[in-house]
């Protein structure tokens, strides 16, 4: 293990961690994924509301498309032919993703607010002009990283090299970035912040789907107000997970020669995994115990 | 699974957009071969990419159709089944067919759709009574779309230079994930109660220049400037007509497309 190489995963631990929180936030301002079906539902159960409402499939999915998008322009604009520097091209690329999650965002946000006329629900255009661009800009920042991230596992001139073409290393990242934020990040939002007259940390009750917060603290709540909230906690803690996933994948085969130690680093692996299960059982036993059942909860209920 | 996935009647014909999005994308994926063989160029590899549009809103319409039984958060992962199969059938067509390739690869998985429908309704027994014909359909949709794109980006039908322009290069990447969300992100993006069919299918148009757009960007080093910038022109113009066009459909069917404003009447 050289110096370049811990150099190297140390940037692409600080990339990756960047690249979660933008996700994270990115989803928040548009309410993709499972916050999603909450603000679809509101107007349904009589909250008509201006919030952002992008469905553009799951996050998975979608960070796969932009992060292969960006990458697959970088690699045409890296290529012998177009001769480009790697950062203006991975810029370019990312550009382009931007403008895409652009589009599909603005067609989402008026196709599911249309479906909805009979229960009132407008499209609200100052809305559409206002979020879209803070979409994008988020989106450009994760796409540029995941990007980042994988141009420095397929560089030629770097020593890690990986034998897959860039777009498809793109591509994998994005939907593993895609699935952290869907999964760590969005519980912030969907079930605190849409939630928030509910007691924190109660959960979402099945009979409360829909009743989401639809005002702020003066006028009507915007999805930039969801942003700015979950930039608090849920923007970092996505960035922290995708962070240690990408550093820690990477620094097991790092310190461990794939070619020669293969095995150590698989071992390794296994560890992490075990040390991490342990790790969160005991958070979650210690804070049952320490915060205890929630007031109305009494014990469960019989079958 | 969300509430109230909706869908609205259907006014065009679901055989009818089957044979168009079938022959359209197959026609396409030829034509595009033959004039860039006789022409020597890759000035043609557009008109798979307007194959592929054909397939795209054949594929949206199955999801459509398949969705309305209250699949909604169901829609993206049915997407992904439809290019899975697609991808592994189209290859292997190409893979063994030459130049027939892509017609024995969309049959390949029109009959794997079927099969995996039959499994869902027999075995696993979701009991949904279109399965078997909506992932037939996707299938070929899946197929298509991932054969048309990727003569989008290698200008021609053979396997040896479609491996290495497409799979080799990484491009494939963009080719399965841009189809991908042009077939599901019609419906998922308009899904509700008041969706309704054309409105889905003009999204469809769009989803689909964008996707001919981004394989298109991928033939800019394999089938060079003139042929790449000529699909990206003409994907773009389509996008442009569509998406202007969803914009009338929108004002047509929402409840007010409002330049501002506080809730409408019932939501203060």
């Amino acid at each position: 293990m050289d110096m370049v190489s811990m150099g190297l995963l140390a940037a692409m631990g600080a990339l990756a961690t960047i690249a979660g929180a933008s996700e994270d936030l990115e989803s928040d301002v548009g309410s993709q994924s499972n916050p999603n079906s909450q603000v679809q539902l509101a107007a349904q159960v009589g909250h008509t509301h201006r919030i952002y409402n992008k469905a553009i499939s799951g996050e998975p999915p979608s960070n796969a498309l932009y992060a292969a998008l960006a990458a697959v322009t970088a690699s045409v604009l890296m290529s012998d032919a177009y001769g480009m520097n790697a950062f203006f091209s991975i810029a370019v690329g990312s550009l382009v993703a931007a403008v895409f999650n652009g589009i599909l965002s603005m067609t989402s946000y008026m196709g599911r607010n249309t479906s909805q006329a009979r229960f009132n629900q407008y499209v609200y255009l100052d809305v559409l002009r206002s979020h879209t661009t803070t979409i994008m800009a988020h989106a450009y920042i994760t796409a540029f990283c995941v990007v980042a991230i994988s141009y420095i596992m397929t560089a030629p001139w770097l020593p890690i090299q990986h034998p897959f073409p860039l777009p498809v290393i793109a591509f994998t990242w994005g939907i593993a970035l895609g699935a952290i934020g869907s999964s760590t990040g969005d519980v912030h939002y969907g079930a605190e912040r849409e939630f928030q007259q509910y007691p924190f940390g109660a959960g979402l009750n099945a009979a409360n789907s829909g009743d989401i917060v639809t005002k702020g603290e003066a006028g009507l709540r915007s999805s930039i107000d969801n942003a700015w909230f979950c930039a608090k906690f849920g923007g970092p803690v996505t960035g922290l997970a995708f962070g240690l996933i990408v550093f820690l994948d990477n620094w097991r085969t790092t310190i461990f020669d794939p070619a020669t130690q293969g095995w150590y680093a698989i071992a390794t692996g296994v560890l992490i995994v075990v040390l991490l299960n342990v790790y969160n059982r005991i958070l979650e036993v210690r804070s049952k115990k320490r915060y205890g059942p929630y007031p109305e909860y009494a014990g469960d209920i019989k079958a | 699974m969300s509430v109230a996935a909706g869908g609205g009647e259907s006014k065009i014909d679901k055989t009818k957009l089957t044979m168009y999005g079938l022959g359209g994308g197959i026609l396409g994926i030829y034509l595009a071969h033959v004039l860039n063989m006789i022409t020597g160029t890759g000035y043609f590899s557009f008109l798979a990419g307007l194959g592929a549009i054909a397939a795209i809103v054949m594929g949206a319409d199955a999801v459509r159709r398949v969705c309305a039984y209250g699949i909604g958060t169901g829609v993206p992962s049915i997407g992904m089944m439809a290019m899975g199969m697609g991808l592994v059938a189209a290859w292997f067509g190409l893979a063994v067919a030459g130049i027939a390739g892509p017609i024995i690869g969309i049959a390949i998985a029109m009959g794997f759709g079927y099969f995996v429908g039959m499994l869902a309704n027999k075995i696993i027994k979701m009991n949904i009574p279109v399965m078997e014909e909506v992932l037939m359909s996707l299938g070929g949709a899946g197929a298509v779309v991932i054969i048309a794109l990727s003569v989008v980006v290698s200008g021609q039908i053979g396997y040896e230079d479609m491996l290495n322009d497409v799979v080799l290069t990484g491009f494939i990447a963009v080719v399965f994930i841009a189809g991908a969300l042009a077939i599901l992100q019609p419906f998922n993006a308009n899904l509700g109660p008041d969706e309704t069919q054309d409105r889905t299918l003009v999204h469809a148009v769009s989803t689909g220049g964008l996707a001919m757009f981004a394989a298109g960007i991928g033939s800019l080093i394999t089938v060079g400037v003139g042929g790449a910038v000529l699909t990206m022109l003409i994907a773009a113009a389509i996008w442009l007509k569509a998406f202007l066009w969803y914009f009338k459909l929108v004002k047509r069917d929402s409840a007010g497309v409002v330049g501002t404003g506080l809730l409408a009447e019932g939501g203060l």
